[in-house]
């Protein structure tokens, strides 16, 4: 929830820089590696912007796969099955390539 | 109009966090997240450990909950500086309540622990400033609890098993818990302790000092 409170606390932020414009759609990132479950916060944020100034902002939430690459053949994979061995040569000297994203991607405005 | 922000959602806490892990640098202070679900043992981690300083070590604890300041009473009888961070609600720490506890405990402090409020989800996505992250997990729960929370597992550089004095009392698998740990982090160092009987504690120590 606090992460919600967040997202739509820059969302007032940005508004703020546009008079008289209005927030209708924020981009956000989230990894699986995030710690933060996409449903929860799309229902988190939506009971934030439910009755509030921001209504009716919308939210379009990108999930971004858990990566790691590979130190031998320097490919990149997304981690399945929790397996962290490289997925192209089986190498074990893998190391974080991605997933631990919550990134605000874009906010769509309507000018007056 | 598409306005591109490209920024981390928690910007500000992670501004805040940067601040606070600066003025560790510049200070040498050694400081360690310590996150676990609730009733892992962080605190009776915390006991011993302060229970094994030397009273000259410069040591300070914050210590988190969503109410009562229990641990920070059970952490205060060994002389080191220590507050408890109420959070009144929020099921984690954030970089701002631990700046503002730090500005009540004298900046003679070289290494610091925060222990966070019992939970393996919300605790994750906030960054203290610290050097090292050290999640606790006990026997008495799922050898899983890796595979379930594999975020606050990737970000941990320790796992400290505890409660190993009650292994022949439960099912745990302790190699199985090893291998999911390593599968979602695979450089996550591992300590098996027991804070009841002091068991495998010099390990927990040496790691520590290893990083002082």
């Amino acid at each position: 929830m606090s992460i919600a409170a967040s997202v739509l606390d820059a969302v007032r932020a940005e508004t703020a820089l546009r008079p008289g414009a209005r927030a209708v759609r924020a981009g956000l990132r989230i990894g699986e590696l995030s710690g933060v479950e996409p449903d929860s916060l799309r229902f988190c944020l939506e009971a934030l912007v439910s009755g509030s100034d921001l209504e009716p902002l919308a939210f379009d939430i990108e999930l971004r796969p858990w990566k790691r690459r590979c130190l031998v053949c320097r490919a990149e994979f997304r981690v399945l099955e929790f397996n962290p061995a490289c997925a192209v040569c089986g190498s074990s000297s893998t190391e974080a390539a991605g997933g631990d994203e919550m990134e605000f991607a874009y906010l769509e405005m309507e000018e007056p | 109009m598409r306005i591109p922000l490209e920024r981390k959602v928690l910007n500000e806490n992670d501004r805040i966090a940067a601040g606070l892990r600066e003025r560790f640098r510049e200070r040498g202070v050694f400081c360690l997240n310590l996150i676990s679900s609730p009733g892992s043992g962080k605190t009776s981690l915390l006991e011993r450990t302060l229970e094994g300083f030397d009273k000259s070590r410069r040591v300070a604890v914050l210590t988190g909950d969503i109410q009562t300041d229990n641990d920070a009473r059970r952490l205060a009888r060994f002389g080191f500086p220590v507050r408890q961070i109420t959070t009144g609600g929020a099921c984690h720490l954030d970089a701002r309540m631990v700046e503002r506890a730090l500005a009540d405990i004298p900046d003679e402090y070289r290494i610091l622990f925060l222990e966070n409020v019992g939970n393996l989800v919300c605790p994750t996505s906030y960054d203290l400033g610290e050097d090292a992250r050290a999640v606790v997990l006990s026997v008495t729960e799922g050898e899983d609890k890796p595979l379930k929370y594999p975020a606050t597992f990737h970000h941990a550089d320790l796992m400290v098993l505890n409660k190993i004095d009650l292994l022949p009392y439960v099912p745990f698998q302790m190699e199985l818990a090893r291998e999911y740990a390593r599968r979602v982090q695979p450089d996550i160092e591992i300590v098996d302790v027991s804070c009841t009987t002091g068991e495998g504690l010099d390990r927990w120590r040496a790691w520590l000092e290893a990083r002082l």
